[in-house]
């Protein structure tokens, strides 16, 4: 039971800051455009076919495959918003809506035509194995992920605050008017953090790649699992994201534990609930 | 330096500015004063390039900056100062600074951000602190060093004294009469026509979305109709 229990959390940690690393790319993008991107988990869906292809084209390993595929999904990022998000920040918000769902089926249908419905996967990497501590069990390819996604998320902190990139995105993520006085094209920096967030969903595809498969509808999760650590961490505090993340990690590894393996994102499903009864902003959210 | 020609605009389809037409001089501190909603922000805020015009000529040195986005205006050396500061809450107040420079970081090293700290002193103890957490009077004076981090040729401030507690008001309005003194051009608008029209060289009244009297400051604040709507005497 314990040790059920202490593996479970383990491994929950080590997701968590996976999944940190995936809504971060949510984070970003409503955070800053305040647009809702509900294709967000068919981002990393693609990223990870976009990995699968890579990787078996050039044999390279699944964690390296983001060296091709991230610059890849910073175009697609680009490419989508100039051609579809830059047309509906004017508009009402149910045509925002419209779109962004619309990409998802357009992305799910297209993998499915790509790449049929069988799922993918890369032969397991140079990372394989575990590391043994005490009675505990750690995937090296979810510590290696989780570690890449903790440096990543803490580099992005110091681009936010330590660039002028960065700073155009905070300040039209305040008051884009005003943004806009300074100079601030807000075309250009939108469509920079689209594509950053585009990107991140490279580097989280590449890193789950090296221990899971894909399939064409598997962004779902993803999406939810964003969605659930955004409710959770609330807008504007990378610690808040990772600690979010962290929690819905533990929670999703725990009911898999004790529950049912099936009823996994039952259980991030309930969080997100009870956090939007109880605490619409978030535990860490500003706004 | 700044020419504006029956200029005409508003929000959607409604019309706010009706051929409005005024001009400010190099060197010159202009007032525009009027009511509230005669459409004096509305007239910064297309100047600006934050309202699309709908008709008119808007000249800047010449050039015409008609329609040009924000970014376009703030890189021909026209900045402004929205009412009520709008800074922005979540950076620190270096880091808002530092937006100021945004469309030419090299100005930075021109000891820029010092000229501004000698200018407002309470900026550079609040330097780290997040704009949020300033008061009224604060908030608009690191507004005002946010629009002159740029060193812009004309700079224009809507309402300064909005939001500003009264004992506070004066300062800000001395600080208002350094920024002529150090060569700047001004237009500023205002609600204070007493303020302003003590500051200024010439100034505009506007009602209505329509000009409606024009002339230097001591002819505006001797005229009856002056006298007995805005300064109430
Ligand atoms: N964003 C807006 N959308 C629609 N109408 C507006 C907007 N802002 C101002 N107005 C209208 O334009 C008119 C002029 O407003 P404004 O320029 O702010 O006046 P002032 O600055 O002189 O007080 C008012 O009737 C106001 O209601
Ligand atoms: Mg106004």
């Amino acid at each position: 039971m314990f040790e059920t229990a202490t593996q479970g959390i383990i491994t929950g940690i080590l997701m968590g800051a996976i999944y940190a690393l995936i809504a971060l790319g949510l984070s970003i993008v409503f955070g800053i455009m305040n647009v809702t991107n509900f294709a967000h988990g068919d981002f990393v869906m693609l990223s990870m076919y976009l990995s699968f292809a890579v990787g078996s084209a050039l044999a390279w390993d699944a964690v390296a495959t983001p060296l091709i595929t991230a610059p890849l999904m910073f175009l697609f990022g680009i490419i989508t918003y100039y051609l579809l998000i830059d047309r509906t920040l004017r508009q009402m918000y149910v045509v925002q809506l419209a779109v962004t769902v619309g990409l998802q089926i357009l992305m799910r249908s297209a993998a499915l035509i790509i790449w049929q419905a069988q799922p993918r996967a890369l032969q397991y990497s140079f990372i394989q194995g575990n590391i043994q501590i005490g009675d505990f069990q750690i995937l090296t390819s979810r510590l290696f992920s989780a570690v890449v996604s903790l440096i990543f998320i803490a580099g992005m902190a110091y681009f936010m605050n330590k660039t002028w990139a960065g700073r155009a995105m905070r300040a039209a993520s305040d008051d884009l008017g005003a943004a806009s006085l300074m100079g601030v094209n807000y075309h250009k920096t939108y469509a920079l953090t689209f594509a950053i967030g585009s990107s991140i969903t490279a580097l989280a595809g590449g890193l789950v790649m090296s221990f899971q498969q894909t399939d064409p509808v598997g962004g779902i999760r993803f999406g939810l699992l964003s969605w659930a650590v955004l409710a959770l961490a609330g807008l504007g505090s990378l610690p808040g994201l990772i600690v979010a993340g962290i929690i819905v990690g533990v929670v999703e590894s725990l009911t898999v534990s004790f529950f049912d393996p099936r009823s996994r994102l039952l259980g991030v499903y309930a969080i997100f609930i009870l956090v939007l009864w109880l605490r619409p902003r978030g535990l860490f959210g500003r706004r | 330096m700044l020419e504006i020609n029956n200029l005409n605009s508003g929000y959607g389809k409604v019309s706010v500015l009706r051929n409005v037409t005024f001009h400010v001089d190099q060197d010159e501190m202009v007032a525009i004063i009027g009511p509230n909603g005669a459409g004096k922000s509305t007239l910064l805020k297309t100047i600006s390039g934050l309202v699309r015009a709908q008709s008119g000529e808007v000249k800047f040195e010449n050039d015409s900056i008609f329609c040009l986005s924000p970014d376009q205006v703030v890189r021909r050396g026209l900045a402004y100062v929205p009412e009520g500061g709008r800074v922005f809450p979540n950076m620190t107040v270096l880091e808002n600074l530092m937006m100021g420079a945004y469309s030419n970081p090299g100005i930075l090293k021109t000891g820029i951000l010092d000229e501004i700290y000698t200018l407002f002193p309470i900026l550079k103890n609040r330097s780290a602190q997040f704009a949020r957490t300033l008061s009224g009077g604060e908030r608009q004076m690191l507004a005002i060093g946010r629009g002159l981090v740029s060193r812009p040729k004309l700079i224009m401030l809507d309402e300064p004294s909005l939001g500003v507690a009264p004992k506070l008001v004066d300062e800000i309005y001395e600080k208002i009469h350094a920024l002529k003194r150090i060569g700047l051009t001004v237009l500023l608008v205002e609600q204070n026509t007493g303020y302003a029209l003590e500051l200024a060289d010439r100034g505009y009244v506007i009602e209505n979305g329509q000009i409606a009297m024009e002339g230097t400051a001591a002819y505006l604040s001797t005229s009856d109709h002056i006298k007995k709507f805005y300064l109430g005497l």
